[in-house]
């Protein structure tokens, strides 16, 4: 049976289900995507997360109103590495230091009589007011928390109301941080939400969307990509090289015009099958637009995502062009790192569709994933995860750290691709790590992004900081520093 | 916008430092913001604060204990949150765990979360105490806590024994996100574990209480090293001080927690304590207050040791609360702070400084620049208090006279006013303040000097200390040589 447990679950049977070491003639799918624990050290985060985290906090000319008490926008301010080109003024001819969605938090702020009262009108207010304040801003998007939703302000009929008076387009996303299993929640919200929001204003206001003499025959949306580090940068130009042209990306570095005309393109290409494929869902229902699912991670990744994405147009010639070329390019780097790297194991802990996205490119480097973890990862992640992989991994569904922990000791990767939180404890541990959500120093995607990657890993690898963990090899009791507080 | 890879991309790769990003402008020109709703108190609407919510202020707190993991009631990102934020400052490890709070709970109570959650944590982790932090949702819904944490031990005792349940100590910190800030969730903190484990056993222990508030465990060390060198023991409350700047030693045993940390034993010890210093007075008098009316020890509140006049205030309170006499080497620790500032007021006397940051902090820092003859032409909190004014009106009286400008006062504003403030100053020489303020001293082409919480944008700031004499003449060296940095050219530093 590949479900298996860990030590430190034994009290804890129910764990047993999330935890599988990978059998490829016998694959499972664990128990996914399902309430954590109480009482778990999780690395979850919540819905809102998912929502104005990671998909709205990448479009870059809105006020991404927070209605909340401060720190649900606190702790989105400027924190993931979702980098833009549009900056705000802040003197004459002089632009800000940040660009305008990592430069301002705009939060409601409620308080306890807020609570109390509700705080539909302070969020009317504060909407007037940003939009005075911030005429730059091309559209509001209004998100909710666990703490207005749990005390049901209306907020639509608010959005209705700002757009009616100031013409601005105003948009909703309501996911409390209480609602679902997790971030992923959130990216779920987000995508109806929006899908249905642009559907209407488009009715509302038919000026929005592209108009026919705009449209060319190679229009496509890049759904699912949010510019990590200016990964858009690598991939972008790939696809403009073939001939494409991307109409709109959902939602990287993306201006607000250009998602509501997302329904107008010929196909659509998903990068995150997780947080966005629902919107190409949509799209492909209600506008019938086909879409592909494609990986800009890694060489023979990336080569088939550019394939895929010719065969629609017959453009297959200059694909193979484009690859050869962007190949030949970084043939030496890549080389060196595969000399380094080969025969090194890797455990690689992320949200979801990152594990299956990185087991082929570990394996170009010829290093091999022994063990993978999810935060949110759904059953088809599973799936794909196993498709990819040959067996033998251990793989956990929404780890505790102390699973971590203990897979760490058992299994004793070279490398650990990590998040923020996650690294310092892997480290602690003796373990190099990657830092696999906002990279350490990026862009990972596409062909010279790739060496970025191999580069960073081999940095954590041979650092020399490695062989001095085990403290000062001095004889017998004299490096031995007395007791542990 | 597409870039001209060469034709090798080299083992270096292809970073940011190769790549021109050019900067779209986000209107046709600029436009000044409207200056009726620049003023905080002209809106409804906060744009960028300078505060955070209470639950951080507690789980920070929690993590300075011994074996002890903090449980947050309520939504997973209101741990996974917070433990980004430090993970960000500190650089370390920090395992806070997660009721798991939704819908169910969130329409049922949170009852099931609070046993079933406690009880899961306890039999993988053993920790020594677990302090329980509520958030908004928690406190909305009208959670009964108390009960749910009796219910909780109830269920622990039936299934691990008695003797083991009640080794571990369960701490309540009600902490609703739409009240205070996260210095009000420290506060809170220190009352509910001081409330709840403090006792006077009539046997005076000579020790000192400490409770730092939300500084850095390099300042934390500051504290302890002026105490020891006047003989006196302190408790620390929450000592951070190793829990969140831990040495790589590869663990032997899991799970893993950091070694240090603030023992149950010492909080209880705290009832037979001399005094209780409160560092940071808006985080740490509700505790230290309520162990002076609990176990008659006597408070005496900060100010946080920051400067000359400050670190005075502080040694002296604890030599006459002690008995104890100022030894000569921290007498000869403030000769060298004051030898520096004389060194150096050619750099510092009539500089223009702003300041922003937590009331303490600010508090402390805008008397210190004063001393070194500067003028805090701007000074802001984003956690307004009742008395932030008084301290600071009381600072600056003492020291017009020697400033070049009329300085400007923001209690409970946020830094897009304080920015908007800042761009009408003539000449501004530095900021100082936390990382939220990296974009406007960049965009006022001044320095940014890295004092308070939170600061993530560099390495080392959590180590280095601005408290005690010895810390105030480290952050002096770099107030100066960041002026003689920016604002002067070599020649004119060569002797």
């Amino acid at each position: 049976m590949p479900l298996t447990n860990l030590k430190c679950n034994k009290c804890l049977p129910e764990r047993g289900d999330h935890i599988y070491i990978h059998d490829a003639q016998n694959p499972v799918i664990p128990a996914c995507n399902i309430k954590t624990l109480p009482g778990d050290m999780t690395e979850r985060g919540c819905a809102f997360a998912g929502a104005r985290g990671v998909i709205g906090g990448p479009i870059v000319d809105t006020i991404d109103m927070v209605h909340a008490p401060v720190g649900c926008a606190w702790y989105t301010w400027g924190t993931r590495r979702h980098l833009s080109d549009l900056y705000p003024y802040v003197a004459p001819g002089q632009l800000a230091n940040s660009s305008f969605n990592r430069r301002f938090c705009v939060v409601t702020d409620m308080k306890e009589e807020n609570v109390v009262f509700g705080g539909v009108k302070k969020l009317k207010e504060s909407c007037f007011e940003s939009i005075r304040l911030f005429p730059e801003a091309k559209a509001v998007i209004i998100y909710t928390t666990c703490t207005t939703g749990l005390i049901g302000d209306d907020v639509q009929a608010v959005a209705r109301q700002v757009e009616k008076e100031t013409g601005i387009p105003v948009f909703t996303a309501e996911s409390p941080g209480c609602s679902g299993v997790s971030q992923s929640k959130g990216h779920h919200d987000f995508n109806i939400q929006f899908y249905r929001q642009i559907r209407a204003l488009r009715e509302r206001r038919p000026e929005l969307a592209m108009q026919e003499e705009e449209k060319t025959p190679y229009d496509v949306c890049l759904i699912g990509e949010y510019n990590m580090d200016w990964d858009l940068r690598m991939i972008r130009p790939l696809l403009e090289r073939l001939g494409l042209r991307i109409v709109s990306v959902f939602t990287g570095n993306e201006r607000i015009e250009n998602l509501i005309k997302m329904p107008d393109v010929k196909m659509n290409i998903v990068h995150c099958q997780r947080s966005a494929e629902y919107i190409a869902d949509m799209v492909k229902d209600g506008y019938d637009i086909p879409f592909i699912r494609a990986s800009f991670f890694g060489i023979e990744q990336t080569s088939m995502a550019l394939r895929k994405a010719a065969a629609r147009f017959g453009l297959e010639e200059k694909a193979e062009e484009i690859i050869a070329e962007e190949t030949a390019r970084i043939e030496d780097a890549l080389d060196f790192y595969r000399r380094k790297l080969s025969g090194k194991k890797v455990a690689i802990y992320v949200g979801g569709p990152r594990l299956w996205h990185w087991i082929k490119p570990m394996e170009e480097l010829g290093m091999e994933v022994i063990m993978g973890a999810c935060t949110f990862a759904h059953d088809d992640d599973y799936e794909k995860i196993n498709e990819r992989h040959k067996g033998g991994m251990l793989v956990i569904d929404a780890p505790n750290e102390f699973e971590i922990e203990e897979a760490i000791m058992d299994l004793k990767p070279d490398l650990f691709l990590t998040g923020l939180k996650e690294k310092y404890l892997i480290r602690k541990m003796g373990i190099p790590t990657v830092n696999s959500h906002s990279y350490e120093k990026g862009p990972y995607a596409g062909f010279a992004g790739f060496i970025n990657f191999a580069r960073d890993i081999y940095q954590g690898i041979y650092a020399p900081v490695w062989k001095f963990q085990d403290g000062i090899a001095a004889p017998g009791r004299l490096a031995q520093g007395g007791e542990e507080k | 916008m597409s870039d001209i890879l060469p034709e090798r991309i080299s083992i270096e790769g292809y970073t940011h430092k190769d790549m021109t990003v050019e900067k779209v402008p986000a209107s046709c020109e600029f436009r000044p913001r409207d200056p009726h709703l620049v003023p905080a108190a002209n809106r409804s609407v906060v744009v960028n604060p300078s505060r955070t919510c209470m639950p951080l202020g507690a789980i920070w707190a929690v993590m300075g204990l011994n074996r002890a993991i903090p449980f947050v009631q309520g939504a997973q990102g209101c741990t996974t949150y917070v433990r980004y934020t430090f993970a960000r400052i500190f650089r370390e490890p920090g395992s806070v765990a997660t009721a798991s709070f939704h819908e169910d709970a969130a329409v049922f109570g949170g009852r099931r979360n609070v046993v079933d959650g406690l009880r899961n944590l306890v039999v993988r982790y053993w920790p020594s105490v677990i302090g329980v932090v509520t958030t908004c949702s928690s406190e909305i819904i009208g959670d009964d806590m108390e009960n749910f944490i009796k219910a909780a031990k109830k269920k622990l005792r039936e299934e691990i024994g008695d003797e083991r349940a009640d080794g571990i100590e369960i701490v309540l910190i009600n902490t609703p996100s739409f009240v205070g800030s996260q210095v009000e969730g420290y506060n809170r903190a220190a009352q509910s574990f001081v409330g709840s484990i403090s006792r006077k056993t009539g046997k005076p222990s000579g020790k000192v209480n400490i409770i730092p508030g939300m500084i850095y465990p390099g300042d934390i060390r500051e504290i302890k090293y002026i105490l020891r060198e006047m003989g006196i023991e302190p408790t620390v409350l929450f000592d951070i001080s190793d829990t969140l700047d831990a040495p790589l030693h590869p663990p032997k045993s899991l799970p893993y927690y950091p070694a240090g940390g603030t023992t149950i034993e010492e909080i209880r010890g705290m009832g037979d304590a001399t005094a209780t210093f409160a560092i940071q007075t808006s985080a740490g008098e509700a505790g230290a207050r309520l162990l002076e009316k609990k176990c008659g020890v006597q408070y005496l509140p900060g100010p946080m040791p920051v400067g000359v006049a400050h670190t005075d205030a502080f040694v002296t309170a604890v030599a006459q609360a002690t008995g104890r006499e100022i030894p000569r080497s921290v007498i000869d620790d403030r000769g060298r702070l004051v030898d520096t500032m004389a060194d150096t007021l050619h750099y510092t006397m009539m500089g223009k400084v702003a300041v922003f940051g937590d009331p303490d902090t600010v508090i402390g820092l805008t008397r210190f620049v004063c001393e070194l003859g500067m003028t805090p032409v701007a000074v802001m909190t984003g956690t307004g208090t009742k008395t932030f004014e008084d301290n600071i009106n009381a600072i600056l009286e003492e020291y017009r006279d020697i400033f070049v400008e009329e300085p400007k006062v923001f209690n409970n504003g946020d830094l897009f006013e304080f920015e908007e403030y800042l761009r009408g100053v003539k000449k501004l020489n530095l900021i100082i303040g936390h990382s939220k303020g990296v974009d406007i001293a960049a965009e006022c082409g001044v320095p940014l000097i890295r004092a308070g919480f939170p600061i993530y944008d560099r390495f080392g700031y959590q180590k280095k200390s601005i408290v005690g004499y010895r810390g105030s003449e480290l952050l002096l060296y770099e107030i100066v040589n960041t002026i003689m940095g920016h604002h002067y050219p070599a020649a004119q530093l060569e002797q």
